[in-house]
C-alpha cells in the first residue's frame, strides 16, 4: 500500500490535468484550479522540509568539526537571524529585513556573479586557443558575436550582421533542436511516471 | 623560459587588474559608445507605445539578487516608459528574492510619475512552484494571489477589481536571470494566449531566439545592451548606457585576451 497509494494518486492526477487541458469547460477549470492551488500548498510546505533538511545538515557539520564548519555555523545563524527579523519587524520598506536584503544580501550576490567576468577572462587567455577544427569555430563564432554584440562592433556593419546571422540560424537551429528533444523527453518520462512504470520517486523500496 | 611562455602563463593577477581597468574606466568616465537599436527591442518598444493609456501591463521579477546591476536597468527603463504612457502595472514574483525587489522597484518608478498604489499599480507578492502559479493566474489572479504585498484585499484595490485572468492583461513582461519566460510562454501563451515578452540576462538571450522566431514572443529586451537600447529609445540616459560602455570595452578586452592566448600559444609551439 506504501507505494501502490502514490502510484494510484499519480496516476489520477496525471491523467486528470492531462485531459483538462483539451477540455474547454467551466468544470474542467475549476478542477485545474482547485489542483494547482494543492501544488503551491505542497510546494510551499516542500519548502518546509528543505529548511528543515538544510538545518540537519549543516548543524551535523558543525557537531563534528567538519573542514570550514565555521561556514556552517554562518549559514545558519544567517538564515534564523534572517527569519527571525523578518517575523519580528515585518519585510516592507525600510524595514530591517530590507536594509540587510538591500545592503549585505543583494551586494553580497551580485559580488559573487562579478567575479565570473575575471574568471571568464581568465579561462579566455589560457583554455580558448585554437587547437583543432572545432576550437577554431568555437573561438571564431565567439569572437564575431561578443564583438558584433559589444558598442564598438555593433555599429561596425560586417561584424553584427554576422553575430546576427550566426545567432539566427546556427545557433536557434541548435536551440530548436534541444527544445524538442527536451519536449520528447519530458513526455516520455511523464507518460513513465503517469503509468507508473518509472518509480524512483517514490525512493528506495 | 623565453618570451612567448611568459606570456603563456601570464600571472592571472594581471589579467584580473586588465579586467579591473577595462571595466572600471568606463563607468568613471563616460565614453558614450553608440548603441544601435535590434528589431527585438524595437518590438517590445512599439508594443508598448502602442497601447491605451489605462491598458495592463504584469511585470514578473523571477531573478535573484545576483544579476541585479543587468536586470533593474531593464525594468526601470520599461517601466518608465509604461508609467509616461499611464499604462497600469500588476507587479509579482516568481523568486522570493523577486518579491523584494519588485516591490521596491515598481514603487520608486512609480513615484518619479506620482503614480498611487492600487490604483495604477499593485504588486501581489511571490508565490512558489512557477507552473501553478502561472496556469492558475489563467483562472483568476484573486484565486492564486488573495491579498497584494502589503496585505490589502486585492477585491478591495481600484485597479485590480478590472483585471481578472489573463483576459484582462495585455501583456506580460517576465524579467528573469534563467528560462521562467520558458514556462510564461508555454502556459500562460500557449494555454491562454498571453502575449510574452522575456526580458531577460544576455547569456539567457539564445533561449529564447526560436520563441521570437514563432512570434510566441512579442519581442525581447536581453542584458544590460537591451536596457540601453530601450533607454536609447524612450530618450533617457540611464545606467544601461554607462553599464554598456563597461561591457563593451570588457569584452573587448576579453577578445584581446583570446588573440594574445592564442599568439603564444602558436609562436611558443614553434619554438
Amino acid at each position: 500500500m506504501r507505494r501502490s497509494f502514490p502510484i494510484i494518486v499519480c496516476f489520477a492526477f496525471g491523467i486528470v490535468m492531462l485531459a483538462q487541458f483539451f477540455i474547454p469547460s467551466g468544470f474542467s477549470s475549476n478542477v485545474r484550479s482547485e489542483i494547482t492551488d494543492w501544488a503551491q500548498i505542497i510546494y510551499a510546505s516542500a519548502l518546509i522540509v528543505g529548511i528543515v533538511g538544510l538545518m540537519k545538515y549543516h548543524a551535523i557539520r558543525i557537531s563534528r568539526r567538519s573542514d570550514g564548519w565555521f561556514y556552517n555555523l554562518i549559514t545558519i545563524l544567517s538564515l534564523v537571524f534572517m527569519a527571525f527579523i523578518g517575523f519580528a519587524f515585518g519585510r516592507m520598506d525600510g524595514s530591517p529585513f530590507m536594509w540587510l536584503f538591500n545592503y549585505m544580501m543583494a551586494p553580497m550576490q551580485a559580488s559573487v556573479f562579478s567575479l565570473l567576468a575575471f574568471f571568464v577572462a581568465s579561462a579566455a587567455y589560457r583554455g580558448f586557443q585554437a587547437r583543432n577544427a572545432e576550437a577554431v569555430l568555437l573561438l571564431a563564432s565567439t569572437v564575431f558575436i561578443m564583438f558584433g554584440i559589444a558598442s564598438v562592433g555593433n555599429s561596425i556593419r560586417p561584424f553584427s550582421d554576422i553575430a546576427v546571422w550566426i545567432l539566427n540560424n546556427p545557433s536557434m537551429a541548435a536551440r530548436r533542436g534541444i527544445f524538442i528533444g527536451v519536449g520528447l523527453g519530458t513526455i516520455a518520462v511523464s507518460l513513465r511516471v503517469i503509468l507508473g512504470v518509472e518509480r524512483t520517486y517514490l525512493g528506495k523500496e | 623560459m623565453d618570451f612567448w611562455d611568459k606570456i603563456r602563463h601570464l600571472d592571472r593577477r594581471v589579467i584580473f587588474i586588465l579586467m579591473v581597468l577595462g571595466v572600471g574606466i568606463p563607468l568613471v568616465t563616460r565614453i558614450g559608445l553608440p548603441i544601435r537599436i535590434t528589431p527585438d527591442v524595437r518590438r517590445v518598444y512599439d508594443f508598448i507605445e502602442g497601447l491605451n493609456p489605462g491598458e495592463i501591463i504584469l511585470v514578473s521579477y523571477d531573478h535573484d539578487t545576483g544579476t541585479l546591476p543587468e536586470m533593474i536597468p531593464m525594468s526601470d527603463a520599461i517601466l518608465r516608459h509604461a508609467f509616461s504612457k499611464d499604462l497600469k502595472i500588476v507587479g509579482m514574483a516568481l523568486r522570493a528574492e523577486g518579491s523584494g525587489i519588485g516591490r521596491q522597484n515598481i514603487r520608486r518608478i512609480a513615484g518619479e510619475f506620482g503614480k498611487e498604489e492600487g490604483i495604477d499599480f499593485v504588486f501581489l507578492g511571490y508565490r512558489p512552484e512557477l507552473t501553478a502559479t502561472i496556469l492558475g493566474l489563467g483562472s483568476s489572479i484573486g484565486r492564486v494571489f488573495p491579498k497584494d504585498d502589503r496585505g490589502f484585499l486585492i477585491e478591495k484595490l481600484p485597479l485590480m477589481q478590472k483585471v481578472l485572468n489573463y483576459g484582462d492583461i495585455d501583456l506580460v513582461i517576465s524579467i528573469s536571470d534563467d528560462d521562467t519566460p520558458v514556462y510564461w510562454i508555454n502556459y500562460a501563451n500557449a494555454r491562454f494566449q498571453a502575449k510574452i515578452v522575456p526580458a531577460v540576462t544576455a547569456v539567457m538571450a539564445t533561449t529564447f531566439f526560436p520563441f521570437l522566431n514563432s512570434h510566441q514572443a512579442i519581442g525581447m529586451v536581453a542584458g544590460l545592451k537591451g536596457a540601453a537600447e530601450y533607454e536609447k529609445l524612450i530618450g533617457i540616459s540611464g545606467s544601461a548606457g554607462r553599464g554598456m560602455d563597461a561591457q563593451s570595452i570588457a569584452h573587448l578586452v576579453v577578445i584581446g585576451f583570446i588573440a594574445v592566448g592564442n599568439l603564444a600559444y602558436f609562436l611558443g609551439r614553434k619554438k
